[in-house]
């Protein structure tokens, strides 16, 4: 398919050369946020939709791949995974592009989001919208706090709910029994001898953890659900960077090399050369038992008094050139088909944002049908923690970047 | 009016398209390094650089692992040529050198985290019966905070460049006859090479030592994979700044900060000759003959089996993890096999192949094409010779060239175009495949062409007929290497291709650690097949070329 595509490129290109190619792309833009619906299916016909999300992961590839086929097949829109390894490089590509004055036929036309990247996005004006209350699905969407607000900032129609997620430990039963349940007992049980490590900031995960950490460590845990205030951040981290102090030299690596991301843990709890991975997806471990990943003897569990969960959302910028076609593959990623799919651990294994009371029976029995398997995190154990506000990600990452990143 | 000859017109237009994005690349670096892009960077970079407090840890990082790696590169390949030349074993070193130097950086570094992590397969196969080791051993890691992973992987892969550079000077150094009169003066063989032969081999190679000095002191994809992280080298320290748009400045301060740092390196590395030289000179005055080492010999060439072996056992691991289902430390062997790597992520395989595939053979005919034109050129004394020219993209770090190219490209709105990503390619192939097609084209005898000329020939007739199959070797040669350039390529395609064009470089770098493992050993197994195919088919092309023409090739 992407060759396909090249070829197609190339013959405008040879003919018109490069800086044509500025002029040849300015095609009529009709669709608005709120378009009748008609109007977004008939512009979306035979537009190509540049989607771009971390492609970290072959599964969500793969997931990525069948939607691919989906909105081909039933929309005649084109969509294109472009896979990236952090979405904030993404975030400041468009901000390059907005500060050349780039606002039409951006190379983004979808992009999938949350906490602060979507926070600035949406303090740059980079999103167009608000699209999201307008697509077809999205009066199924669950009436809840964490897809309402993205990591406390009100989302306000710019960008429209994926998935939902929580921070999970992978552990294999074969050599830990009793997996530690807090931030405290996880130093007591690399004292004695447990290999650990975690992604170092700013690697999504390794940031989650911290925040966990922070979350269950400091005195003042009201401040966190504010944005950050550089007076008193000081007092209110202090007792994290205590505990990391400690902890870190006991990490595999000795707290000097770190993984980049959460899937070389569950590849390291493979290799043994950890004993605990880390997930933000509480059917991860099933998918990976099935695909031969991991031990059939690993199991899933959450502190005890709960982990950091949150919501992630697609988006698209103000500049996207199929903006019509981009409303169309959200519209489809929250139909109840793709959420099912996205449910299934064989594929994805992600918690659905629809409220499954507004599906109809046959839809509803594709999510009730789906087996999540021993390994996955047990239906009832998740004690969900709120992210602390947006701001506080950057300030973290960056004071754990200034005191371990070197 | 039909063209007769290749013009002086074309050359021009051949050289431009060559200069333009390096000119292109420094003032696009430049500019936003003062603060004088208005749009992308308006601030002044260099403040903010050295303010950064990973600037210090990541130079001291990247002169550690760089010099330390160059000067090991060196060091192996006067070892091979001391000790292993003229032995039983020299016949498989040679053999092994184009295939070992065909695999890419990126493939090969993967194949070595397979063998050297504390769970790779070094360790399995002393474990536990050895070693007592029922789980990984946690005295290392891989990749690990001081670099050695990273001084690894770049002296096992580009020790065979050194040493095939080298190996293609002793034709001219008369190595035979040196050794012989050394010998017949009481000299022993080692002494023989480093009184006699090696100072005027040094000074043959010293070009491609530097080219590899330049490449270790900046490398990116290969730093990404076997590099710490915190702090990174800093070349990838510039990458993650690059990204960001407030530090567009730094990341364009940091580039020229580079190739600075690169050429006051090289002028170190100048410093050192002399010192060399002179004290070489008192060597070779004071007489001593010294003893044959036949220790010394026997060491040298384990040293060098076994640096070859790592680079075959690397991508030996990459076979057998695309094979495997599951495979957990201790075993040596997969306990359980599958091919539905193969079968099943076909998509996930073979579109970046496909796509690897159109923009390397693109690569490659513009490349060739390019250095036909210009040695025709040059034969026809219209141009002249501008060896040092196409040297430069070899010697400025890649960072340096592409984040001009990159902020030139996005004012220009043509990044994210597969034409500009073919044309980044041209340029880093370009100048191999001038190089290596120059000398057969300078030493072809011009009578050939005055006999086919004296017969009725036109220009383009005895070109085509006469003068190309004459050279199909060396264009074969040529052109394989320009599809190895680029299957290698990750930065150009990365920064100008806006991530659209997921090649088997871009898939393997960005999707390592995340992605299934077995799946990275197929990516970069692929990775490695096609240039290796693209030699394969370069010693038989001639072969099929000239079989009709017997006489030619029996030449």
């Amino acid at each position: 398919m992407r060759i396909q595509n090249l070829f197609t490129l190339a013959k405008p290109a040879l003919s018109a050369a490069f800086t044509l190619a500025l002029a040849a792309a300015t095609s009529a833009q009709a669709v608005e946020p709120d378009s009748e619906w008609n109007a977004v299916l008939e512009e979306a016909r035979g537009q190509t939709v540049y989607f771009n999300a971390w492609g970290g992961s072959d599964r969500i590839n793969d997931y990525l791949q069948w939607a691919a086929e989906r909105v081909e097949a039933d929309y005649g829109v084109t969509l294109e995974h472009v896979k990236v390894g952090d979405i904030a490089e993404v975030v400041g590509q468009l901000e390059a592009a907005k500060s050349v004055g780039r606002n039409e036929n951006g190379n983004v036309d979808l992009m999938w989001v949350n906490g602060e990247n979507f926070a600035s996005m949406k303090r740059k004006a980079l999103t167009w919208g608000p699209f999201a209350d307008h697509l077809e699905h999205s009066d199924k969407v669950q009436d809840s706090p964490s897809i309402k607000n993205d990591f406390s900032v009100p989302v306000e129609g710019l960008e429209s709910p994926w998935g939902g997620a929580q921070l999970v430990f992978i552990y294999d039963t074969e050599v830990t029994q009793t997996p530690p349940q807090s931030a405290a007992e996880l130093m007591d049980y690399v004292k004695s001898g447990g290999r650990f490590t975690y992604p170092a900031p700013p690697a999504f995960h390794g940031t989650t953890l911290v925040k966990q950490f922070l979350h269950e460590l400091t005195d003042n845990q009201a401040a966190l659900a504010q944005p950050v205030d550089q007076a008193t951040f000081g007092d209110v981290t202090k007792p994290l960077w205590a505990y990391l102090d400690a902890l870190h030299p006991m990490l595999r690596g000795d707290g000097k090399s770190w993984p980049t991301n959460a899937e070389s843990t569950r590849q390291m709890l493979d290799d043994g050369e950890v004993d605990i991975a880390l997930s933000f997806n509480p059917n991860e471990a099933t998918a990976a038992v099935r695909g031969g990943q991991l031990p059939d003897s690993v199991r899933t569990y959450v502190f005890e008094n709960g982990t950091i969960g949150n919501t992630h959302f697609v988006t698209i910028p103000w500049n996207a050139k199929a903006k019509a076609g981009a409303m169309i593959v959200a519209n489809f990623l929250l139909s109840p088909d793709a959420q099912a799919r996205k449910a299934n651990p064989e594929f994805w294994g992600d918690p659905t944002v629809l409220n499954l009371d507004s599906v109809n029976d046959e839809q509803r029995k594709a999510f009730n049908d789906i087996d999540l398997g021993v390994w996955a995190l047990p239906i009832g154990s998740r004690a969900v923690l709120p992210e602390p506000h947006a701001s506080w990600a950057e300030a973290l990452e960056t004071e754990w970047i200034e005191r371990y990143g070197n | 009016m039909l063209l007769r000859e290749p013009t002086r017109l074309l050359g021009g237009a051949v050289l431009l398209l060559f200069v333009t994005p390096l000119l292109a690349g420094l003032f696009g670096t430049v500019l936003p390094a003062f603060g004088l892009l208005p749009g992308l960077a308006e601030t002044e970079g260099f403040t903010q650089l050295f303010n950064d407090s990973r600037f210090w840890p990541s130079v001291k990082l990247t002169l550690q692992t760089g010099l330390i790696a160059t000067a090991l590169v060196f060091l192996l390949t006067t070892l091979c040529l001391v000790c292993v030349q003229r032995t039983r074993i020299w016949r498989w070193v040679l053999a092994s050198l184009p295939p070992l130097l065909a695999v890419p950086h990126a493939a090969l570094a993967v194949g070595l985290l397979f063998l050297i992590a504390p769970s790779g397969w070094i360790a399995r196969l002393f474990s536990p019966w050895l070693t007592d080791w029922d789980r990984p051993p946690t005295a290392w890691v891989v990749p690990d905070a001081e670099g050695v992973s990273l001084i690894i992987g770049l002296v096992v892969k580009e020790f065979p460049f050194l040493l095939l550079a080298a190996i293609a000077q002793l034709p001219s150094l008369h190595v035979d006859a040196s050794l012989a009169i050394g010998r017949t003066l009481g000299y022993s063989p080692a002494r023989c090479w480093s009184r006699l032969i090696l100072p005027q081999l040094y000074s043959r190679i010293r070009f491609t030592l530097l080219i590899i000095l330049a490449f270790n002191l900046s490398v990116v994809d290969m730093a990404l994979l076997l590099g710490p992280g915190n702090p990174p080298t800093f070349a990838v320290f510039l990458m993650t700044l690059v990204s960001d748009p407030d530090s567009r400045a730094a990341a364009s301060a940091g580039a020229l900060t580079l190739a600075l740092g690169v050429f006051i390196v090289f002028a170190g590395l100048f410093l050192i000759e002399r010192l060399m030289s002179f004290w070489s000179q008192q060597r070779r005055a004071n007489g001593h003959r010294g003893a044959g080492l036949k220790l010394f010999r026997a060491f040298g060439q384990w040293v060098i089996s076994s640096v070859l072996l790592f680079s075959v056992f690397a991508l030996i691991m990459l076979i057998l993890w695309s094979v495997a289902w599951r495979w957990r430390f201790p075993s040596a062997l997969p306990q359980q096999w599958s091919t539905a790597q193969w079968l099943t992520k076909s998509n996930t395989l073979f579109d970046p192949l496909l796509l690897t595939l159109c923009i390397a053979s693109a690569t490659a005919l513009l490349a060739m094409i390019a250095a036909v034109i210009w040695l025709e050129l040059e034969r026809l004394q219209r141009v002249p010779k501008l060896n040092s020219v196409w040297f430069v993209p070899l010697l400025v770090p890649q960072v340096t060239l592409l984040f001009g190219w990159q902020a030139i490209a996005l004012l220009l709105g043509i990044d994210g175009h597969w034409l500009t990503v073919v044309y980044s390619h041209w340029v880093y192939a370009l100048p191999y495949v001038i190089l290596i097609l120059a000398i057969a084209w300078r030493e072809h005898d011009p009578n050939w062409h005055h006999a086919a000329n004296t017969l009725g020939g036109g220009y383009f007739r005895v070109l085509s007929k006469v003068h190309m199959p004459m050279l199909v070797k060396p264009l074969s040669q040529a052109a394989a290497v320009a599809v190895a350039v680029s299957v290698a390529q990750y930065l150009p395609t990365l920064l100008l291709g806006a991530g659209r064009y997921q090649t088997l470089a871009i898939e393997l770098v960005t999707s390592f650690g995340g992605v299934d493992r077995r799946v990275i050993a197929a990516l970069a197994l692929l990775q490695s097949l096609v240039p290796l195919l693209a030699f394969l088919a370069a010693l038989i092309v001639p072969w099929l070329v000239l079989k009709p023409r017997a006489a030619l090739w029996q030449r």
